[in-house]
């Protein structure tokens, strides 16, 4: 596992796109000491490793189609009133390319 | 005593029998709401609240219809047409749905009245009521604000503990509904995973998040689990389970149910006047004819489930608010290019809480970690889930008092390695990881301040969970407590 640092911890964050100030790294870092004696406590559970991942409480299989029936979608106005910037019927996002 | 103090039931027969209007008894809660010193709400919907309850008032009340005209409280973390959604955070400030969560949707079209949203921890990510962009929430039962309620849905149990309405709704991801509900003497029920279609409740981890609820008795529960229960195809993990009828249903007769209380859990919590309390209900539920058994489970399971629930839950939450980039949603800082745009909203409008949680989360899916904690969290939830549905195999319900003790106070530290916080504190979240209906109810009060216990179930059994909490109502005495009684149930 790697080593919790400072500048792993920057990493961490920057990879979700994101800053900390220095006083929050440092209370992070702080708190990882307990938080890593915690995580460690789901490796003492016997045979955790040879368990298989639940990534849901139970099966949900979802097994039908929706009926094919046309439907009225947004009106327009709806869809531009509460928009922040709206520029010829269009909603205009910052430039970002 | 105002006809918003009754139950649902009973305000419904108020309104058929026309003792008290529509209009009056909306303006009753937001005359309430305004006077809220608790800091429960995000924003009072008194404009529209008020048209609603006049163009319903002069109508015919439907005899079948427990929901026509009762004013109710909604988080912010529900989707709401035309109606600033922000989730307790900076970064959604100004969010204006164009849709209705299935639930408020469902809500609306039985004719009740939204009068306000309520303050949360942000994005629902927390447990203490004190995140939010708004600032700390305060519990009713507590007026030095010194106790707090505990979230993440703070707001929603403010309002209903302190009289306001008599529901609300609320998210429940680790306990965020039950545990609030034991601070402040409410009902809180989390059904089964799937039940309550999450259409429109923002996703904070959605393999743990349930749509849940506060309630003032366990009936009103009931009705109001018939009516947000429907299957809903917007959510493709809604059940297609044909849902009972938990109202009709309702019977507090025990005899021969079988009740599990975990032996470990129990011993985890040490308080003397709470564990009495605790014991005698015991007695009075084996008075009742039902059968109760102390059963013992694996410490390194239950001391688990923490770290578990941390590692899962920061980890889906890192996904799910991706989409929070200042260009879809959130106020725009600038930028040259949409991660730089991205960069400044997200630096500028998470807390710094949020962003440590999801530090967490980012820290436990890179590639190196990967195996050690996500992975691992998910094998041990799967290890735990598999313990619990061996209890409830041979049982109807597991019982337990829901917290160590009465609500923390805001700058109480505990000590994070012990079995009080490990367990006691934080084993509600099991409900979560297998899915299981869990409510927890109002159980006595020390000093003044409110404690519960928590029935669980296996899943999709509302009706063991519904049924023995009602029994448990006869023993405790504290159906329909609220802030502005409780002095008069406590002595009963």
């Amino acid at each position: 596992m790697k080593a919790v640092n400072k500048a792993v911890l920057k990493d961490a964050a920057n990879r979700l796109l994101f800053d900390m100030s220095d006083e929050q790294y440092d209370m992070l870092l702080d708190e990882f000491h307990i938080i890593q004696s915690q995580l460690d406590l789901i490796g003492k559970i016997k045979g955790v490793d040879e368990a298989t991942p639940m990534t849901f409480p139970f099966d949900c299989t979802v097994t039908f189609l929706r009926e094919d029936n046309p439907s009225t979608p947004l009106k327009k106005e709806d869809v531009l009133k509460n928009a922040k910037n709206v520029q010829d019927g269009q909603i205009k996002l910052p430039k970002v390319v | 005593m105002s006809y918003l103090d009754l139950s649902i039931r009973e305000i419904h027969e108020a309104l058929l029998n026309k003792k008290v209007s529509i209009l009056d008894l909306t303006k009753e809660a937001i005359s309430r709401a305004k006077k809220d010193t608790n800091n429960a709400f995000e924003c009072i919907l008194e404009k529209e609240a008020l048209e609603k309850a006049t163009k319903l008032n002069d109508t015919i009340i439907p005899k079948d219809n427990y929901f026509y005209g009762i004013p109710y409280v909604a988080k912010d973390n529900f989707s709401t047409k035309d109606i600033e959604t922000t989730g307790g955070s900076n970064i959604l400030v100004g969010y204006m749905p164009l849709f209705d969560a299935t639930v408020i949707k469902y809500l609306n079209e039985a004719g009740a009245i939204l009068i306000g949203k309520t303050t949360l921890d942000e994005l629902a990510m927390g447990g203490t009521g004190t995140s939010g962009h708004k600032g700390k929430t305060f519990n009713p039962y507590d007026p030095s604000h010194t106790h707090m309620i505990g979230g993440s849905s703070c707001g929603s149990a403010a309002a209903v503990a302190d009289g306001i309405v008599p529901f609300a709704l609320g998210s429940d991801t680790g306990d965020s509904v039950r545990k609030p509900a034991s601070n402040s003497a409410l009902v809180g029920m989390k059904p089964t995973w799937g039940l309550i279609s999450r259409y429109g409740l923002f996703p904070f981890a959605p393999s743990l998040d349930h749509v849940a609820y506060f309630t003032r008795n366990v009936e009103d529960s009931a009705l109001l689990l018939n009516l947000l229960s429907k299957h809903d195809d917007n959510d493709e993990t809604n059940s297609f389970k044909t849902r009972d009828d938990y109202f009709k249903e309702l019977n507090s007769n025990v005899k021969g149910k079988k009740i599990a209380v975990i032996k470990e859990i129990r011993e985890s919590i040490t308080d003397k006047e709470m564990n009495k309390k605790f014991n005698e209900s015991l007695e009075f539920l084996k008075n009742e004819g039902a059968i109760v058994e102390e059963v013992s489970m694996n410490k390194d399971l239950l001391t688990s489930i923490f770290p578990t629930y941390f590692v899962i839950s920061c980890a889906e939450a890192t996904s799910n608010n991706a989409n929070l980039d200042g260009i879809k949603f959130g106020p725009n800082y600038g930028g040259k290019t949409y991660q730089e745009v991205m960069y400044n909203v997200r630096t500028k409008g998470f807390s710094g809480l949020i962003k440590r949680r999801f530090v967490i989360g980012s820290y436990s899916l890179m590639s190196e970690n990967q195996h050690d904690l996500f992975l691992r969290a998910q094998k041990a939830r799967h290890l735990i889930v598999d313990a619990f549905n061996e209890v409830f195999k041979k049982y109807d319900c597991i019982y337990l008092l829901a917290a160590p003790n009465v609500a923390p106070k805001f700058d109480e530290a505990s000590d994070r390695l012990n079995n009080e916080y490990l367990i006691a504190d934080n084993y509600l979240a099991f409900g979560n990881f297998g899915g299981y209906p869990s409510m927890t109810i109002p159980l006595g009060f020390k000093n003044g301040l409110p404690y519960g216990a928590n029935i669980t179930s296996k899943p999709y059994d509302e009706k063991s969970v519904f049924n023995l909490a009602l029994n448990l109502e006869k023993f405790t005495h504290l159906a329909d407590v609220s802030f502005l009684n409780y002095k008069d149930k406590e002595e009963k």
